[in-house]
């Protein structure tokens, strides 16, 4: 039934469609039809997502690693080609992205009333930016759609943003921007090691070629020292995006000023490229340096957990308090990545998914409540519950999913990264699981603040609950919690394979010799790092 | 010995594009003179004919050739220096048909000289002898100092005009006083004997030769604007009338850099060593310091002038690395460089009310209201200038650092990353005020320049299509190499 898309280069199509729908808007629509253009630019991300989900059916879990692959030259004289493909990881992010888009869209019609325009043409340009970065195999590629994406996002955060926008969108430029460029540096030290050779190295002698999958296949013929060096450009484009802890400092700003559709986006899609950026990137093309550099890793990422916990606790600004709690979520999402074994890696892009929803979700409802009363300070609310029952039940259960109740999507991801971190050095799970009993504290702080107690503030006595466009919108997301949480196995059976290729990769003895002695070894001879894992998998 | 007459042939589009200019000095003369769309039309016809008969020239004559007893080369490198200028100078054209309406002097002798700038700058490209280079860089000079105070009752203007005379006359003689010195030494201004003659013994002790290679260089260097030999660029940037900014900005930083390129790659080569490190730290204090300084300019034109100097300072990498890569890049960067700056500075221009107002970035206000077009325009051009995709600024810079982190100049590099991302704050400075901030203005731009709009999408359209498509330019770069230096 879905085997057409295998005869049309689907991937293209999913990427440009909304860059087409961006140029109609720009050069076939009038700024007095908001209305057409509203449904115009929904519609075609609505039909981007459509043809999205072919891809979930079509794509051949026992088959090839990347799928649905598209490859033609693009500037010879350096090797550059134009290449997509997707595998496991790649195409759960690219029907997050679709689906998000649809609703970040949707949830911007009330929201947004100036310059609406504009708007659509930098979200749908965005949106096309995004996909293009989870679908590129060329590296080349891959950067020219990371640096794209920023600047519909500066405009996002800048023109339609709160009080302090100029500010926060500039520093969240500025930032990745700063990130990116070391990125590039890094890229050519692989592009030059595969063919000519760089500096004291000599290089490879392969044609030039900045494919992803020939970077693969040369990773552990780096030599360590130049891995380091490669690892270290990398990291900070992507650790400042994900954004780990000490990078995380534009995340609440930019988070607290964009606008709800913006902040939507950026935690649920954007921050996702930096851990993506990582699992196809770092680990397996610097397995060495990824192994070296494993404790100061896990460290940021175990400080960024409780860090983010705690500071999400002391806010009162509900939009700054998710902010903070995805710096947090992040945190997990990287320990599981740094675990470097099937667990940890599963849980950990299980986890990019779940926090894309049910981050995504917290803001979409943060966003409705400020829609009404134009504040999101947590004082001012209070009793919510007995106004808006339905608009209580739905943040509840997003509650849930976000502090990982069983039986939805967020404890599946929180449970196997913990379980893949274990494995790896028990005390770092203990230390993650400090981070979920915060985040327990934080999010359901927060729930009883604003939910629960006597209505107090007479503003809120007549607030409108959940309108049907709202619930929507917030309806898929729901059900997708409820979906990864009971029955994740589809998930973890489409991850199954490009998982265990980057394990394979980064930490070949894994899985073959369980009780052999662990790779991290001398960095962290005085941690208790080398017990045995735990014989569960 | 006398050359052959058949050469003069070869200096076909030298001789017209003179002679056009010189023409029209003449007609500007008699009467009341010739009017201002007459003139811009026959420049630009005169440059299209000097274009053609240049590819006519090129397409019969071997790979490389010299002519006129070796003092004139004309090879793939030279061409494409040729042809930048010419499109260059065509844009320029385009820039100035309304400033040059609105400033009631004398137009034929402003499309005069700059075709005579311009034929200085063929000259330059072609020149294979240390004194026709000189010769022609000093014939572009003269012709751009009454440029630059060509709104001759403009304070500014004149200020400008006579900064930039005292400090590029010295530089030239400082220039003309460093290829002495090497005269001295080796007893040739051929650059392919001084290569020579360089390498032989007799040199190699002579105290002449560093002295005469680093003053050659200081005066190169002001030419292309470097630090620390930049200090008349902002001045006379914000003093120009606007047009002639672009030109000096574009034109004559690419003629410079075409015979700075040939000098220390045929000339100098032996020493490569010795300027490479010269070249590094040039280019390195040239991009921390014009990105530093433009972060603070309030003034567009001005923090255009900076931000001039600081991409100078990205091709000074491209010279610096003496490879393959290197050559490519300096000279896609400088095609990209072309279209984006041209394109900003018409945007300027078309900004511009009345000779000086509206150069500040508070007059940007709330353009993206006022005119769609022109603030896209303007933003294509800022998000080149810093240099992401997909752009050519992007391409271009990329080429640079890929020619640095290959030959092991990865600091330079991590310099160049660095401070590219340092721009972004001012280019977006502009961009701030044209769509996030509000003006009280509400009365559209009105887009009432024809000439100066084609120019810009001109501009746009090759700005992308070099970021979209670089490959077939890049197969262009690769026809205009010229011999590397070899250590």
């Amino acid at each position: 039934m879905f085997d057409w898309v295998h005869n049309v280069p689907i991937l293209s199509i999913l990427c440009y469609l909304p860059l087409a729908g961006a140029l109609i808007v720009m050069f076939g629509m009038k700024s007095g039809q908001e209305s057409a253009i509203r449904k115009f630019a929904t519609g075609v991300v609505f039909v981007d997502f459509l043809l999205s989900i072919p891809l979930w059916f079509a794509f051949d879990r026992n088959g090839e690693l990347f799928q649905f692959r598209e490859s033609a030259p693009w500037i010879e004289s350096i090797g550059v080609r134009y290449e997509v493909g997707i595998d496991g990881i790649a195409l759960l992010l690219v029907l997050l992205t679709t689906l998000l888009g649809v609703l970040a869209f949707l949830s911007s019609w009330s929201a947004i009333h100036t310059r609406e325009k504009e708007y659509y043409i930098f979200l749908l340009l965005l949106q096309t930016g995004m996909l293009g970065v989870f679908m590129a195999m060329d590296f080349f590629l891959f950067y020219v759609f990371w640096e794209v994406m920023l600047v519909p996002m500066y405009f996002l955060i800048g023109i339609w943003g709160g009080a302090r926008r100029l500010y926060a969108s500039i520093k969240f430029f500025l930032y990745t921007l700063a990130g990116s460029v070391l990125m590039l540096l890094g890229i050519l030290a692989l592009y030059f090691y595969n063919s000519g050779g760089l500096l004291g190295w000599k290089g490879l002698g392969n044609p030039p070629s900045f494919s992803i999958t020939q970077f693969h296949e040369i990773g552990a013929s780096i030599p360590p020292d130049l891995q380091f060096w490669i690892f270290l450009g990398l990291f900070f484009s992507f650790a400042i995006k994900v954004p780990m802890f000490p990078f995380h400092t534009w995340l609440p700003d930019a988070h607290v000023e964009a606008p709800t559709a913006g902040s939507v986006i950026l935690a649920g899609v954007l921050l996702k490229m930096g851990t993506y950026g990582f699992i196809r990137f770092s680990l397996p093309i610097l397995p060495n340096a990824t192994v070296k550099l494993l404790p100061w890793m896990a460290g940021l990422s175990i400080i960024g957990i409780i860090y983010g916990a705690l500071v999400a606790m002391a806010q009162k600004d509900m939009k700054k308090l998710v902010a903070y709690s995805s710096v947090s979520h992040l945190g997990f999402v990287m320990l599981g990545l740094f675990a470097l074994n099937g667990p940890g890696l599963n849980g950990s892009v299980l986890q990019m998914i779940n926090h894309g929803l049910s981050t995504g979700a917290l803001f979409l409802l943060v966003g409705v409540i400020y829609e009404r009363r134009h504040t999101r300070l947590i004082s001012e609310y209070g009793g919510i519950s007995a106004v808006m029952p339905l608009y209580a039940t739905v943040f509840l259960i997003i509650t849930m999913s976000s502090i990982g109740l069983p039986t939805l999507n967020g404890f599946v991801g929180e449970f196997t990264i913990l379980v893949g971190a274990f494995q790896r050095t028990w005390w770092w799970g203990l230390l993650a699981a400090i981070g979920i009993v915060l985040g327990a504290a934080y999010m359901l702080w927060m729930y009883q603040r604003v939910f629960f107690g006597p209505l107090t503030n007479s503003e809120n006595k007549d607030l409108k609950d959940l309108t049907g466009r709202e619930i929507l919108y917030l309806a898929p997301l729901v059900l997708l919690c409820f979906w990864i949480g009971l029955y994740p196995r589809p998930f973890f059976r489409i991850l199954e394979k490009p998982i265990n290729y980057v394990v394979a990769k980064v930490d070949p003895t894994y899985g073959t010799a369980v009780a052999s002695a662990p790779i991290v070894s001398a960095p962290v001879a005085a941690t208790p790092a080398t017990t045995a894992p735990a014989a569960g998998e | 010995m006398l050359p052959n007459p058949q050469e003069y042939l070869l200096l076909a589009p030298e001789i017209l594009l003179a002679s056009a200019g010189l023409l029209l000095l003449l007609a500007g003369a008699i009467g009341r003179g010739m009017g201002n769309r007459e003139s811009a039309g026959v420049a630009m016809v005169s440059l299209f004919l000097t274009g053609f008969v240049l590819m006519r020239v090129h397409s019969v004559i071997p790979a490389r050739l010299l002519i006129l007893n070796g003092s004139f080369v004309l090879d793939g490198f030279s061409f494409f220096w040729k042809m930048l200028v010419l499109i260059a100078t065509a844009l320029t054209v385009l820039l100035s048909v309304r400033f040059v309406a609105e400033g009631s002097y004398r137009p034929s002798e402003y499309y005069s000289l700059l075709l005579l700038a311009t034929s200085g700058m063929l000259f330059m490209a072609s020149g294979y002898t240390l004194l026709t280079i000189w010769i022609g860089l000093e014939t572009m000079a003269l012709a751009s100092y009454i440029l630059a105070g060509y709104f001759k009752r403009e304070r500014r203007s004149t200020e400008a005009a006579m900064k930039y005379f005292i400090l590029g006359a010295m530089s030239s003689g400082i220039l003309l006083y460093g290829i002495s010195l090497l005269y001295g030494a080796t007893g040739t201004i051929h650059l392919g004997d001084l290569s020579e003659a360089l390498r032989g013994a007799q040199a190699q002790g002579s105290p002449l030769v560093p002295l005469g290679w680093l003053l050659l260089a200081a005066g190169l260097f002001f030419k292309v604007a470097v630090v620390p030999f930049h200090i008349w660029t902002p001045d006379v940037y914000v003093g120009a009338p606007t047009p002639v900014t672009a030109y000096l900005a574009v034109a004559s930083k690419a003629a410079s850099f075409a015979i700075l390129l040939r000098i220390f790659y045929e000339g100098l080569g032996s020493l490569k060593v010795e300027w490479q490190t010269v070249v590094a730290i040039v280019a390195v204090i040239t991009m921390i310091w014009g990105n530093v300084a433009a972060l603070t300019q309030d003034n567009v034109k001005r923090m255009l002038a900076y931000s001039s100097i600081a991409h100078a300072g990205y091709v000074m990498i491209g010279v610096l690395v003496a490879s393959e890569i290197g050559l490519w890049s300096v000279i896609f960067y400088l095609l990209t460089y072309t279209f984006v700056t041209m394109g900003a500075f018409g945007t300027v221009i078309l900004l511009e009310r009345r000779e000086y107002a509206g150069e500040t970035a508070a007059d940007y206000a709330g353009l993206s209201r006022r005119s769609p077009f022109l603030a896209a325009m303007m933003l294509l051009f800022m998000i080149a200038l810093t240099g992401i995709p997909p752009t050519g600024g992007f391409v271009g810079k990329f080429y640079l650092f890929a020619a640095a982190v290959e030959k092991g100049w990865t600091w330079v590099a991590i310099v160049g990353v660095l401070t590219s991302a340092v721009s972004l704050y001012y280019y977006f400075r502009i961009v701030l005020y044209m769509y996030l901030r509000d003006s009280d203005q509400t009365t559209p731009t009105p887009l009432h320049a024809p000439a100066l709009v084609v120019a810009i999408a001109i501009c746009a359209v090759a700005t992308l299509a070099l970021g979209i498509f670089p490959g077939p330019f890049i197969e262009l770069a690769k026809h205009s190499l010229i011999p590397l230096p070899s250590p």
